[in-house]
């Protein structure tokens, strides 16, 4: 697979330590969109937060395809509609239930920001911005889509204590809103790095196998079930760890890469494993200035 | 010819429990749709369905697997898959709800029994009905689950076949499901889309949409028969607006167009097509719209929906199955008194069993989020 060319990163973390400690993200998506988005919820406004700060102001080509990921999708329209209709017997109002649809924030997106390329939502329960990226390294590499926008978004709905529950979280662990987004070509010119691989591995042989071919001198390991002695046998002489006090989130595998971008050099080997022994692998590249 | 192929196929739908009772049913006029009961508050609201055949709407907490697991592997079985094969099988599953009954019903229950009751306590992974399919059916591949709304399960084939093709996976397993649910029931309600009378897709009397219910299966792979294969597809993006294309067409002429592009084909070259057809005022406007751009010359064209209801993430591969199992009978299935003139639309569907030879026919899928897609399948 040919490797594809990191050309933006649009990123947004916050813990969020108390129910009443949410952001508000309405002048964010002012500053990153050029304009007011109405009648949206925080799953979408981080969804145009994170798009609009990987564009950093460019307009991206109209066929820029969407690969968009969320490990629990947006619990805070959800959870209304839910009470509502189950707990207080109140129908679904009109807008709520368009947005209980995963792919409004694709729509939204696209509208913003004027694409009509492909659109794509995916959802996977360990490995969900590897096979986001694995989509769109797929249809890069092919030459179906030439530029590619790949993001997730992960929210908090308080009250915090039922948000841990939701998540199966200790009651004392930190919670975090976050996005990570990037802006993918197959033109190399100008680029900061590249993707040189996202690919889930049956098992962690197989995961090893591919580790030791890359060569990577830095290594990261990510929040599911695999340690660093994986890198370690992988041949990674360095751990790089953009985890460190970053608070619980689903899809933190997109904080490996513009961290890796911002504050590493050479090449970034970052591992995940699920419980039946799968392994997602993602091996990122920086343009050496 | 070496290539990738469709091997094996499972569906349960309205119209029966097995790919051939499916297939039977369609030789006939549409079923007439069911009011199910569906409570809210101390009242009850009767919703426009067509419920799955031969599953009873209770035990929702077990339902959904028990369904799913069962068209998979008819669709397994079909393929000849043996264990080893499992062992390298990828998984595509395509849906709109995702396992949301499952959730509701835990949520239901926990509220009914007076607990500290929330959604999504028991389960808000979105990924977690694509692992546990993939747990309960063996497969040792990669999975996917694709949350596009009504394009879910024919998005989730074009990569199913592109990546076997690429060498990606030996082997996929493409699912499409979508069950009953008091969110999309009421939804729908709420936003006066459905249709008591049934689904009349292109029909000046359209009135909207039938909750369908639906599971469907596919197994693909490399194989040098002759039969059924993705010749080509499409999907885009048409940020028109949330929930209706674009109703001068362009946009889904455009999609339809990149789809007989990757298919090598020109519009000359169909047999058949199979519209989306959700018998709403604008969605058919704008598929009619399209599909006049495109066509000059007649072609049969039918709508499934009648048959089965708006199987949603499903109907990709619900209505897939269906258009080439009759297409292997020899027909295009028909819908009798449904969009029959074609006067306000200028599309006008088959109005019984068609007969048909084999070839190229065309598959349209348009969803919310303005996510269009466009399949072309061929056997010859």
């Amino acid at each position: 697979m040919r490797e594809a060319f990191i050309h933006g990163c649009g990123d947004y973390y916050a813990a969020v330590e108390t129910d009443d400690a949410l952001a508000d993200l309405k002048p964010l998506v002012k500053e990153a969109t050029g304009q007011p988005v109405r009648r949206v919820g925080r799953f979408i406004q981080l969804a145009l937060i994170g798009a609009g700060r990987c564009l950093g102001g460019r307009t991206a080509p109209d066929d820029t395809a969407v690969y968009f990921t969320s490990g629990r999708g947006d619990m805070e329209v959800t959870v209304e509609v839910m009470e509502a209709l189950f707990r207080d017997g109140e129908a679904p109002k009109p807008l709520h239930f368009i947005n209980t649809v995963s792919n409004a924030a694709c729509f939204y997106i696209s509208k913003h920001f004027g694409l009509h390329g492909r659109s794509t939502f995916l959802c996977n329960r360990y490995f969900s911005f590897e096979t986001a990226l694995q989509l769109a390294l797929f249809d890069l590499s092919s030459g179906v889509v030439k530029h590619a926008l790949v993001g997730s978004v992960d929210i908090v709905t308080p009250p915090l204590p039922i948000q841990r529950r939701r998540l199966h979280l200790s009651s004392d662990t930190p919670v975090a809103e976050a996005c990570h987004w990037l802006l993918l070509s197959a033109d190399p010119t100008g680029a900061r790095g590249a993707i040189a691989a996202s690919s889930v591995f049956g098992d962690r042989a197989a995961a090893l196998e591919f580790a030791r071919k890359a060569d990577a001198p830095f290594g990261a390991v990510g929040q599911f079930g695999e340690n660093e002695a994986f890198l370690r046998d992988a041949g990674v002489s360095e751990i790089f760890d953009y985890r460190a006090g970053r608070a619980h989130y689903d899809s933190q595998s997109g904080a490996a890469i513009s961290s890796f971008l911002d504050a590493g050099s050479g090449a970034l080997l970052h591992v995940n494993a699920d419980p039946d022994g799968r392994h997602g692998v993602m091996l990122v590249r920086k343009t050496t200035p | 010819m070496n290539g990738v192929r469709f091997l094996g196929a499972g569906l349960h739908t309205h119209l029966g429990r097995g790919v051939a009772a499916n297939l039977d049913a369609l030789e006939r006029a549409p079923p007439r749709p069911v009011l199910t009961s569906v409570p809210l508050g101390a009242g009850l609201e009767h919703v426009p369905s067509m419920p799955l055949a031969d599953a009873p709407l209770a035990d929702f907490e077990t339902r959904l697997m028990r369904v799913a697991v069962e068209v998979a592997e008819e669709a397994i079985a079909a393929a000849g898959l043996t264990e080893a094969q499992r062992r390298e099988t990828a998984l595509f599953v395509g849906t709109s709800s995702l396992d949301i009954s499952i959730t509701e019903a835990v949520y239901r229950r926990e509220l009914a029994a007076g607990l500290d009751a929330h959604p999504l306590t028991s389960n808000s992974s979105m990924g977690n009905l694509g692992n546990e399919l993939r747990r309960a059916l063996k497969l040792g591949g990669s999975d996917f689950t694709f949350n596009t709304a009504c394009t879910a399960s024919a998005n989730a084939l074009l990569y199913a076949d592109a990546m076997v093709r690429a060498g990606h996976a030996k082997t996929a397993l493409v699912l499409g499901l979508e069950a009953f649910n008091a969110i999309t029931a009421l939804g729908f309600q709420s936003l006066d889309l459905l249709a008591r009378d049934g689904m009349k897709p292109f029909d000046a009397g359209r009135r909207g949409l039938v909750l369908g219910e639906g599971c469907s299966a596919l197994v693909v792979g490399m194989d040098n028969g002759a039969g059924f294969r993705l010749r080509g597809g499409a999907n885009a993006c048409d940020p028109y607006g949330i929930s209706a294309a674009n109703p001068d067409g362009s946009t889904i002429a455009g999609v339809i167009a990149d789809a007989l592009r990757a298919a090598k084909l020109d519009a000359s070259s169909l047999r058949a097509i199979k519209t989306h057809g959700t018998a709403s005022l604008l969605n058919d406007e704008a598929e009619a719209a399209g599909l006049t751009r495109l066509f000059k010359a007649p072609l049969p064209v039918c709508a499934l929906k009648p048959f089965i209801g708006h199987t949603f993430g499903a109907c990709g591969l619900n209505e897939l199955i269906l258009l080439c199992g009759a297409v292997e009978r020899g027909f295009i299935p028909g819908t009798p008194g449904i969009g029959a003139s074609g006067e306000e639309l200028g599309v006008t569907l088959t109005q019984g069993p068609t007969p048909v030879e084999p070839g190229a026919f065309l598959l349209n899928y348009f969803g919310f989020g303005g996510n269009n897609s466009a399949l072309v399948v061929a056997n010859a």
